[in-house]
């Protein structure tokens, strides 16, 4: 029932809609000189934490970590005194920008009709002034892929850097990742099927015999070759069984999304060294019968046992509480998880996983200054994020909330 | 009217009966032609008699005249003229009773002219209207023994009145045993197929609904006797559903109803208490489950013998899903009856829920393999629903003057070898037997005599197989050339013909022969007729051949060969074949051994994982010492302090603290205590559906009239320190049902979790849900379309309260008039003007808000509280003025229109403007992390780490009305608390060990072997399945659960964070 009434709440048109505005924050840019961030407590997360350390960074890549570095000329300088520096935390597996209001059918523009939707790309459509980025951001997820769903096959999956004029100017990485859905046996058979269908198509392009154009199976080609992965949702053990047979079967690459049952899927997972995003921490047992933190303590078992991983807060909140990832990476710690596991799994784990750590998930010389200064450990609901950097560019930290708060407080203020 | 013939002259018409019988007539119907009278006289001789009274007489004659035992016992000569039937070794029961079935009787849906206004309310419906033969399925129960059946109507809450049936071959006239027996009903529906514009479509709004009825019942009966003494007051309408729910609101007449499981047959009796009912249960098997307070209702409970098959376990991926709950569900189940016999609950039994009625005995017999005593199967089956339904001066022991109706075996009942081989229904003799077919399995031997061939040839043929016969064929001696026994092409046994054709090639005949044979019962000598290929025919002659296909060839075998080896091979061959069906007959032998065994682990509460076998001990002293105390009191926070706690609850918090030499010591250094924590909006622990959605105003549906102790999300918010939690209405409507207060006491019957000194609440709801904005595009015309006619609705609403509490005072005091109607919904309304019941209100935007305000303001009602309330940060003073409070998601936003200025620092501003502010879950996992959720207090706004922890302490408790017993830790409160590794604001830190009433409900250390326990109590029933090869589920299915169906969350609050629906292709 659940299902049917959402459903039937994103069917309908509202005569009246919410005319598209603009959030009010602006996009940061890009600093004429180098950046210099001293006196901080940096974690790398690549390494260990620098206590008192020196990060610049210089046309948007960090050029320099470490203890008594030399400023270069000119270097505008930060103080960051008693604060810590974090790499941007990175959200695998969002909404973010292709939905404004969810039960305003018009605002949403993550699922296009039809089952088999491989050539659409998210980052086409993420809209750069929806109110949920700043919020996002503001907690420091300065990172984010924006997924479509829906269908066999919902479309391709964008890395998006949560500031800028344009979706262009977001997009870290397009056609990252391809969307998928392997809920029976059946679909298994449909998408062999259109692999199959692809597989023709690739063969005539080889044999110089050029097919007419077909954007869907055009868009699978990268696929094909493994130049982009599919995610496929997978939680319990047959689930993860199928979409490996899958995947194995086909000569793919997967990640497998969800996750509930890695752990029992070990050596499988292990032995095709197959990553999951675990999705996610914050939720309940699937079985009645399991420990009451079975998903809390997911990313601690399978940091045990070797497997691959990230984490997402998908599971919780598909687009307006993505800054909340966190603290899903905070409860994984409150049950065995190591502090320094935890913020991997989040940053680093996830751009390795997503194939993008060459220039984002760690604050390393030669990647994206894309970070924040933080009053504490993010994990902490109680830190607040002070300031911010995308790729050298600061954030304007402020959000629709942040201003409505300062609206109100003074309607109360007394004389 | 029948029943009523029947008391007054019960005792003349058997005695008229016994003397007269073979005179009378009981049927009015006019005869055409010829009429017949058969004479009935029959004696049977040679029985074992189990009179069911206990008595028993060997060697007896039973003499059945017409439909009635006229004479019974040891020296009983048959009649001059009877005929006479010997049934030496046999032994005759008194007829079973099925005590209930439902039919779906497409007439039940016609409702009269004067029927009350809902149609699930259907009291006047009578089966006896109309049923048909048909629905007695007679045939099929005559063989399971059973002479009688209950039928009652199958749709709507009050379904209407049962009637007793014979289970005989006459017209459904003189099957009639007695009607009007209860009047039936379930207290739930059927979970809604789409239909959000019906009433009721809950659970709760069903009950609701069943209340106000019987309600409607009494108020009739009393305006009408008005009317009688004082003509001059206006004339109460014509209702035939209520007239006919009066009999039965008396308790003159039993009311009868279906349960879906241990929990609704508790509701049921509570239904039953507050109208002073006769209550017989219809139970569901799952009795054991609560066995103590299904025997404290005292109530008859007619039970089903319907067991569940084993949870698939064929595969580690399968078993993984399976819950430990399904495996003990199909360990105990077959003991449910011994249960039930050991508290001396009087059973009746049923075969309802059985899909295939031929399970019921062999399913009885497992109850009695079990330990259900014989004598007591036997009762459930005879004397006491005869009793409970008033029919035993006809049925239930057998005696001279009651029916005919009776069952004849071949040996004890409870053997599972034994027989039904007669049933008498009403002097109608039904042989079971005579319907099965002659069993051919076998070696037979064919003599063909035929003009054309000069011998006889003679065949061997050797028969295998039950539904689909199987059959070789060879020459009696050995033919030159002639290798092994030919298999037949095909072979079959139609009525009492049987027909096979093989291939005559070896036999010296081109080409397929056929041949057929006539059996009979009576000899083993049949005769038949053989087509030859070439079409010429023989006839033929089938017997017994005691020597067999095999052992024939063998002997042939060894004339041609003296070898000792050969010898070796082919006995081995014919061990193998002939042990085939030994082997089934051992393993159905060995699975009824395996099944037989006693439950593998004792009953916990709830059944399955993580149940407890006995609630918590509660420790007379015990002290908590040296740990961080964040009191949310006047004391803030202490460190390295001591909480004394006495009898469950709090007697000394402080420093420096004497404890006492008995006290149990829980050293607490390092750790971090807090109250524990409340939840203000819920909606776990209920199966009642959680939204009443169909009308604007649903005040009378009650949250607590479906508390769902067995709810696993109990146990999971323990583990996160929660002690509390208001169980809220849906937002649905305006007005919503009432609330309850529940403290999470894992492991008690839902009475228990009820918070007991918590005041009644109800919810109210504003804005889009109510108005039906997302609904769907049909959903346009309930009024309210508009905030501006939510306003109008309470306004109205409570207008109309206030005139039925002084109509119903004025009576009180006058007697004058006809007497006021009780109106569930305007009862509950009215405890809102006077301050019983506390409204909790959802609510977002601020325009909203202040209309409810000024409303409440009209009415000088205070607010219990505003629920959601997420732009009370723009109205705050004016909250603040009112003396409303505010419980809020800490940071939901963005998914709908009327959240789009949520903020995260709503608690903030309200707490800042003086207001008490509680962050809540409406969510059954963020109620595992409500101290995460405070956390968001201190980072959005800056409340200060004690305040904040107030969020989801002692604010929620004020909200609710119950802080002067819980909220902070404070001399005198209840004792509960949460002990924390760490700061309980921390997002590190983790529950270890949760406290209610002074009792220990959660405790991380303890779970960590609980879970070693779950795995091998799992392992354990897997294994018992694997080995007892018991039939399985198809992988991924689950027993039917209808509570299951309900949603257990808010359904028409759009969106928030509930994202599973989102993923896949639906």
């Amino acid at each position: 029932m659940h299902q049917y009434f959402y459903l039937t709440a994103i069917l309908i048109a509202f005569a009246t809609l919410r005319p598209s505005v603009a959030s009010d924050q602006i996009p940061g840019k890009l600093p004429d000189s180098p950046v210099a961030i001293v006196g901080g407590t940096i974690h790398p997360v690549s390494a260990p934490s620098i206590e008192n350390g020196t990060l610049i960074f210089d046309h948007g890549i960090i050029t320099a970590v470490g203890i008594d570095i030399e400023l270069p000329e000119g270097a505008h300088v930060v103080k960051a005194k008693k604060m810590h520096l974090y790499p941007g935390l990175f959200e695998p597996y969002s909404r973010i920008g292709l939905v404004e209001i969810s039960a305003v059918r018009a605002t949403n523009d993550y699922r296009e009709t039809g089952q088999l939707n491989p050539n659409v790309l998210a980052n086409v459509s993420v809209n750069p002034d929806s109110e949920l980025i700043p919020v996002t951001r503001s907690n420091g997820v300065l990172l984010n892929m924006t997924i479509p769903t829906g269908g066999l096959i919902a479309g391709q999956a964008a890395i998006m850097q949560l500031d800028g004029w344009t979706n262009e100017e977001m997009t870290l990485k397009s056609s990252a990742a391809m969307i998928v859905s392997i809920n029976s046996d059946k679909d298994s058979q449909t998408l062999h099927e259109f692999l199959t269908d692809v597989r023709r198509y690739e063969k005539s392009i080889q044999a110089n015999s050029p097919p007419r154009h077909d954007t869907r199976l055009a868009a699978m080609l990268p696929v094909l070759s493994g130049d982009q992965p599919i995610i496929v949702k997978a939680d319990r053990w047959q689930e993860i069984n199928r979409a490996v047979a899958f995947a194995q079967n086909e000569g793919l690459k997967l990640i497998v999304f969800g996750g509930y049952d890695a752990p029992k899927c070990a050596p499988l997972l292990k032995k095709h060294d197959i990553p999951v995003i675990l999705s996610s921490v914050h939720r309940k047992p699937l079985y009645r019968h399991d420990a009451y933190d079975a998903a809390y303590s997911l990313p601690k078992q399978l940091q045990d046992l070797g497997i691959r991983y990230c984490i997402s807060g998908y599971g919780r909140s598909s687009s307006y509480n993505v800054r909340n990832l966190p603290y899903h990476a905070a409860t994984a710690v409150a049950h065995g998880l190591s502090m320094d596991d935890a913020l991997k799994s989040i940053t680093l784990n996830t751009a390795e996983i997503l194939g993008v750590d060459d220039r984002i998930g760690s604050l390393t010389t030669g990647k994206n200054a894309t970070f924040f200064i933080s009053s504490g450990t993010p994990l902490e609901t109680t830190s607040q994020v002070k300031q911010a950097w995308i790729a050298g560019r600061p954030v304007d930290l402020s959000d629709k909330q942040k201003m409505l708060y300062r609206k109100y407080q003074k309607k109360y203020l007394k004389d | 009217m029948l029943s009523l013939l029947r008391i007054l002259f019960a005792g003349l018409v058997s005695l008229i009966i016994v003397q007269f019988a073979s005179a009378e007539e009981s049927n009015s119907k006019q005869v055409e032609g010829l009429r017949q009278h058969r004479t009935r006289v029959f004696a049977i001789t040679g029985l074992r008699i189990i009179h069911g009274s206990g008595q028993v007489t060997d060697q007896g004659t039973l003499v059945v005249r017409g439909s009635k035992i006229t004479a019974m016992g040891p020296d009983v000569e048959p009649p001059a003229g009877a005929d006479v039937i010997d049934a030496t070794g046999k032994t005759a029961y008194p007829g079973f009773i099925d005590s209930y079935a439902e039919v779906t009787l497409d007439a039940a849906n016609k409702r009269p002219a004067t029927a009350y206004w809902n149609p699930q309310i259907r009291a006047s419906f009578e089966v006896t209207s109309a049923i048909q033969k048909t629905h007695l399925a007679a045939e099929e129960l005559r063989q399971q023994g059973f002479v009688a059946r209950l039928i009652a109507p199958k749709e709507g809450v009050i379904r209407g009145q049962s009637a007793l049936y014979s289970l005989g071959t006459d017209d459904i006239h003189e099957l009639i045993l007695k009607d009007h027996v209860a009047l039936n009903g379930e207290l739930t529906i059927p979970r809604r197929s789409g239909d959000r514009e019906v009433y009721p479509n809950s659970p709760m709004g069903a009950v609701a609904l069943a209340r106000q009825s019987f309600y409607d019942a009494i108020w009739y009966r009393e305006a009408h006797r008005a009317v009688g003494i004082d003509s001059s007051l206006a004339l109460p309408e014509k209702n035939i559903s209520l007239e006919a729910i009066l009999p039965f609101v008396s308790g003159k007449h039993p009311v009868m109803l279906e349960t879906s499981n241990e929990l609704f047959a508790l509701r049921a009796n509570d239904f039953a208490r507050e109208f002073k009912l006769n209550l017989i249960l219809v139970g569901s098997g799952n009795e054991y489950r609560r066995l103590e307070e299904i025997q404290q209702t005292g109530r008859p409970l007619i039970v089903p013998v319907a067991f569940p098959k084993a949870p698939n376990v064929a595969s580690p991926e399968s078993a993984n899903s399976v819950t430990l709950e399904s495996l003990m569900h199909w360990d105990h189940a077959p003991s449910n009856l011994v249960r039930l016999e050991e508290r001396g609950v009087e059973i009746l039994l049923t075969t309802h829920q059985l899909n295939d009625k031929k399970e019921f005995l062999k399913n009885l017999r497992l109850a009695v393999n079990r330990g259900f005593s014989s004598d007591a199967a036997l009762k459930a089956l005879t004397t006491t629903p005869a009793k409970r339904f008033q029919i035993d001066d006809q049925l239930g022991t057998l005696e001279p003057g009651k029916l005919a109706s009776f069952v004849i075996t071949d040996g004890d009942l409870f053997d599972g070898k034994t027989k039904i081989v007669e049933t008498w229904v009403q002097g109608d003799r039904i042989q079971h037997d005579q319907d099965e077919k002659v069993d051919l399995r076998g070696d037979w031997k064919i003599t063909i005599s035929s003009v054309s061939q000069k011998n006889d040839l003679s065949l061997l043929i050797n028969i295998t197989g039950k539904e689909k016969l199987k059959a070789k064929i060879r020459p009696d001696q050995t033919l030159p050339k002639f290798q092994d026994a030919v298999e037949l092409k095909a072979i079959s046994q139609e009525d009492s013909h049987l027909v096979g054709q093989f291939l005559g090639d070896q036999f010296g005949h081109r080409g397929v022969v056929t041949f057929s044979v006539v059996l009979g019962r009576e000899s083993k000598e049949w005769l038949g007729t053989l087509n030859w290929p070439d079409g010429t025919r023989s006839s033929l002659a089938m017997s017994a051949n005691p020597l067999g296909i095999e052992q024939s060839k063998e002997d042939a075998e060894i004339k041609k060969s003296e070898s000792t080896d050969a010898k070796n091979i082919v006995k081995n061959e014919d061990k193998a074949e002939s042990d085939e069906e030994g082997k089934a007959e051992q393993e159905e032998k060995q699975k009824t051994a395996a099944r037989s065994l006693p439950a593998s682990f004792p009953v916990n509460y709830p059944l399955g994982a993580f149940g407890r076998i006995e609630l918590p001990n509660s420790a007379a002293i015990v002290a908590f010492k040296r740990a961080t105390i964040w009191t949310s009191g006047p004391m803030g926070i202490i460190k390295r302090g001591t909480i004394l706690v006495k009898n469950g609850k709090i007697v000394e918090v402080g420093k420096g603290i004497k404890i006492p030499k008995d006290a149990i010591v829980i050293d607490a250094a390092g750790k971090h205590i807090t109250p524990g924590l409340i939840d203000c909006h819920s909606h776990i622990a209920s199966d009642g559906g959680i939204n009443e959605s169909a009308q604007a105003v649903t005040a009378e549906v009650r949250i607590g009239d479906f508390l769902d102790c067995d709810d696993i999300d109990i146990y999971w918010q323990l583990a996160g320190g929660l002690t509390s939690s208001n169980i809220l209405h849906g937002s649905a409507n305006p007005i919503g049902g009432q609330n309850q207060v529940i403290k999470m006491r894992w492991g008690s019957c839902y009475e228990d979790l009820r918070f007991k000194e918590a005041p009644s609440g109800i919810k109210f709801a504003l804005g889009e849900n109510v108005k039906q904005s997302n609904w769907g595009d049909e959903h346009t015309t309930r009024y309210p379309q508009t905030r501006m006619g939510v306003e109008q609705i309470m306004r109205d609403e409570l207008l109309e309260a206030r005139e039925y509490s002084r109509r119903k005072k004025e009576y009180a005091t006058t007697q004058k008039g006809l007497p006021p109607r009780i109106d569930l919904e305007l009862e509950a309304v009215a405890e809102i003007l006077t301050g019983e019941r506390w409204i909790h209100c959802h609510s977002y935007r601020q325009d909203e808000i202040l209309a409810l305000i000024r409303t409440l303001d009209e009415f000088e009602i205070t607010i219990g509280s505003f629920q959601h309330i997420l732009e009370g940060y723009k109205v705050a003073d004016a909250m603040a003025k009112h003396g409303a409070t505010g419980s809020s998601f800490s940071d939901w936003w963005a998914y709908k229109s009327e959240v789009q200025d949520a903020i995260p620092y709503n608690g903030a501003i309200m707490h800042d403007q003086g207001i008490v502010v509680s962050f809540n879950s409406d969510d059954g996992e963020i109620g595992r992390r409500m101290n995460q959720e405070a956390a968001k207090a201190v980072k959005y706004g800056n409340v200060s780490p004690s305040e904040a922890l107030k969020f989801v302490t002692l604010n929620p408790a004020i909200q609710l009305r119950i802080d002067e017993h819980v909220g902070s830790l404070e001399v005198g409160k209840h004792a509960d608390l949460v002990v924390w590794s760490g700061s309980p604001l921390s997002n590190f830190s983790r529950c270890e060990q949760t406290w209610i009433d002074g009792k220990k409900y959660f405790d991380s250390v303890e779970e960590r072997a609980e879970r070693k326990v779950i795995l091998n109590m799992r392992n354990t029933l897997i294994q018992k399945i694997l080995d007892s090869r018991a039939p399985m589920m198809n992988a991924g299915d689950e027993a039917h659960d209808p509570t299951a169906e309900w949603p257990r969350h808010d359904e028409f609050c759009e969106a928030h964070g509930h994202d599973h629906h989102e993923h896949g292709h639906e």
